[in-house]
């Protein structure tokens, strides 16, 4: 190869990695709202056992953390069957969300961090909570809404999470499941991840509750579900 | 010479001088590159602004300009004066800002701002922009009440951030008498309801610790603004006995050597006092040509916040908005702005905001709080707002909890 030929080649390789990086970045950044696959988290009741599908109640929250030990996500069980639905962003982009799992197609779960001003449920409060269509929000004036005490953002988990009323700039993230023979497992998120800002917000609450802020990044592959009533003191409705 | 030429003549004399003075100073960060928004005060809305631009349109360059080194937070501040809250919880540096989003921190006084050259002057020397948002707050308003101007020295009004608050709640800790005065500016001030609530932390305070104290309420208002049942249910069942509310009363004098305010209904005597004074938007903006004579709030697009000069800003307490004078109403007002300068970096459309929404929280003793939520929708055919209110007014524990999660919350938007 001469000089010349060097040259053309090096450029030539130059120019096709930077339209190549243009085409990754964009692909990322397309798919940024999109799925994002974790370690498979098999859920367990709190006897370590798969939790069944039909024992989840109607109209009940429970807790489980995924995909990290410390970033709690509700599951509910919307007691009829949840179709897919578009998640349209403030941006103007979407995402399609793909609706209920279980027996009745009813089961949904989403972070329970909320992704306006980050609050979760602790052990100690719970600001964000799902209102079942029986036990009505009052300053939202309805119910089978999860909804954050805080600022007062507005979620309709039966249509994946989509924001409908209040502040909150984004839907609450989806976490998505898959059932196999009887058995719940968490798969990865679905939306706009806002795990970074959560774990920069509560670096040192994180570090208290789990010894560590390692150990509390650690991403699960298990997960136990609670009702929010057993793993939080106070729950906070508005 | 007529008055009024004189006066006009004095202020060109005075901004010609202060032009000619900082002509002289260099540009501080160079020129601009068609993409830099420049954001005078690093209060709830400035620091909103700043981190959203940055957020939305990583290109822009963005300057957050801020004569105080660090952020004292005024919402929970009346936490402070009854021991609920730490000071140290309320302060926040501006580093995140600086290196989690690439803001560049100035930390200088705005002396000036000239809307045809594009250039706002500071002590240091003159910031260029392409954008400009000004979220310079409040300053007290002593020409609306000479009265109180000099008290001011005495008795800190503690409605901006920072040392009045500790010189506040230092008086008041080593406070020995019997009397102690408040007075209420008429609407509108920043922060409507924390008159009324610093009036019931101070009085359920007296109440615990079975002190001899007897507090006067002297308010120009016809009762609280927001929230008036919450706050007028807890002055007739738990502070009548402790407290006098005189409505519709104005301070006409203070003799702070004597310890005697007169008022419309009479004179007062008092040990201690908290004249909070009438407020407006700061004489810069005046200066700029932004407030017209006798004006005391800025006037803007109710949708964009954007003034009559193309691509200035002027959001929070400064503005004249359907939003209440709060914090959150500034933070929730620095995120449409961002979106709006964002999408013109990014030559995107946005429209501006249609729904715009506001929380007040208010304590109403040491363990307890009351909420308003606001919500204004804005009809794009009638130009018409719609205003939508819902006060919870009953006393509880767990809206004082949400109250500080809503604080917590605001802070970690601003600084992480």
């Amino acid at each position: 190869m001469n000089r010349r030929q060097l040259i053309k080649t090096c450029t030539s390789l130059a120019t096709l990695s930077l339209f190549s990086f243009t085409f990754l970045s964009a692909r990322l950044s397309a798919q940024e709202n999109t799925f994002k696959r974790y370690k498979r988290a098999l859920l367990l009741d709190k006897n370590g056992n798969p939790i069944s599908p039909d024992s989840i109640e109607r109209g009940k929250q429970y807790i489980f953390f995924y995909p990290y030990r410390s970033t709690p996500a509700f599951l509910i069980n919307l007691g009829k069957e949840v179709k897919p639905a578009v998640v349209k962003l403030s941006d103007g982009t979407t995402y399609e969300w793909k609706g209920g799992v279980g027996p009745k197609k009813s089961i949904v779960a989403f972070c329970a961090i909320c992704p306006h001003q980050l609050s979760f449920p602790t052990p100690e409060y719970s600001f964000i909570n799902y209102y079942p269509p029986d036990k009505r929000s009052k300053t939202a004036k309805r119910g089978n809404v999860i909804q954050c005490c805080a600022h007062m953002s507005v979620f309709d988990p039966e249509r994946g999470g989509i924001v409908l009323d209040g502040p909150s700039e984004y839907p609450l993230l989806s976490i998505v499941l898959e059932e196999s023979e009887g058995k719940l497992f968490a798969v990865g998120t679905l939306g706009v991840e806002l795990f970074r800002d959560f774990f920069d917000a509560y670096r040192s609450e994180l570090k208290k509750m789990y010894g560590s802020f390692r150990k509390a990044k650690k991403k699960v592959d298990k997960s136990v579900v609670l009702e929010v009533e057993e793993y939080v003191k106070e729950i906070i409705y508005c | 010479m007529s008055r009024k030429s004189f006066t006009v003549d004095r202020r060109a004399l005075i901004a010609g001088g202060l032009l000619a003075v900082f002509a002289r100073k260099g540009l501080v960060f160079g020129e601009t590159r068609g993409n830099r928004v420049l954001v005078v005060g690093g209060g709830y809305g400035g620091i909103t602004v700043a981190k959203y631009v940055k957020k939305f349109a990583p290109n822009a360059e963005v300057i957050l300009v801020e004569k105080n080194s660090m952020f004292v937070s005024c919402p929970l501040s009346n936490h402070y004066l009854v021991d609920l809250v730490d000071f140290g919880e309320l302060c926040f540096p501006y580093n995140s800002l600086v290196v989690k989003y690439g803001v560049k921190f100035l930390n200088d006084e705005v002396l000036d701002i000239d809307l045809q050259r594009r250039e706002v002057i500071t002590k240091g020397g003159r910031v260029r922009y392409d954008y400009l948002v000004l979220s310079p707050g409040i300053e007290y308003d002593y020409d609306e009440n000479p009265a109180l101007r000099e008290v001011y020295w005495h008795y800190p009004p503690a409605f901006k951030p920072g040392s009045e608050h500790l010189y506040l709640k230092r008086m008041l800790e080593s406070f020995e008498g019997e009397t102690i005065l408040i007075s209420v500016p008429k609407m509108p001030y920043r922060c409507p309801p924390a008159p009324y609530e610093r009036a019931s932390l101070l009085l359920s305070y007296i109440k615990r610790e079975a002190l001899p104290v007897h507090l006067y309420f002297v308010d120009e208002n016809d009762g609280p603004p927001v929230l008036r049942e919450g706050f007028l249910k807890a002055y007739r069942d738990f502070y009548k006995d402790v407290a006098t509310y005189l409505t519709n009363t104005k301070i006409l004098s203070v003799d702070p050597k004597a310890r005697k305010a007169e008022t419309t209904q009479g004179t007062i005597r008092f040990d201690m006092a908290n004249f909070i004074p009438p407020m407006r938007a700061p004489r810069l903006l005046e200066r700029a040509g932004l407030l017209k004579k006798g004006q005391k709030w800025v006037k803007v697009d109710p949708l964009t916040y954007e003034t009559e000069h193309r691509n200035v800003f002027v959001i929070g307490d400064s503005c004249e908005t359907y939003l209440p004078k709060s914090g959150y109403a500034a933070h929730s007002e620095g995120k449409i702005v961002a979106k709006i300068i964002s999408a013109r970096i990014n030559n995107k459309k946005w429209e501006g905001e249609l729904v715009q929404q506001g929380i007040c929280y208010a304590m109403v003793n040491l363990r307890q709080a009351i909420v308003l939520e606001i919500e204004y929708k804005y009809d794009l055919e009638t130009k018409k707002v719609k205003k939508l209110v819902y006060e919870d007014n009953t006393w509880k524990v767990s809206t004082a909890k949400r109250y500080y999660e809503w604080a917590r919350g605001l802070w970690r938007d601003l600084f992480t």
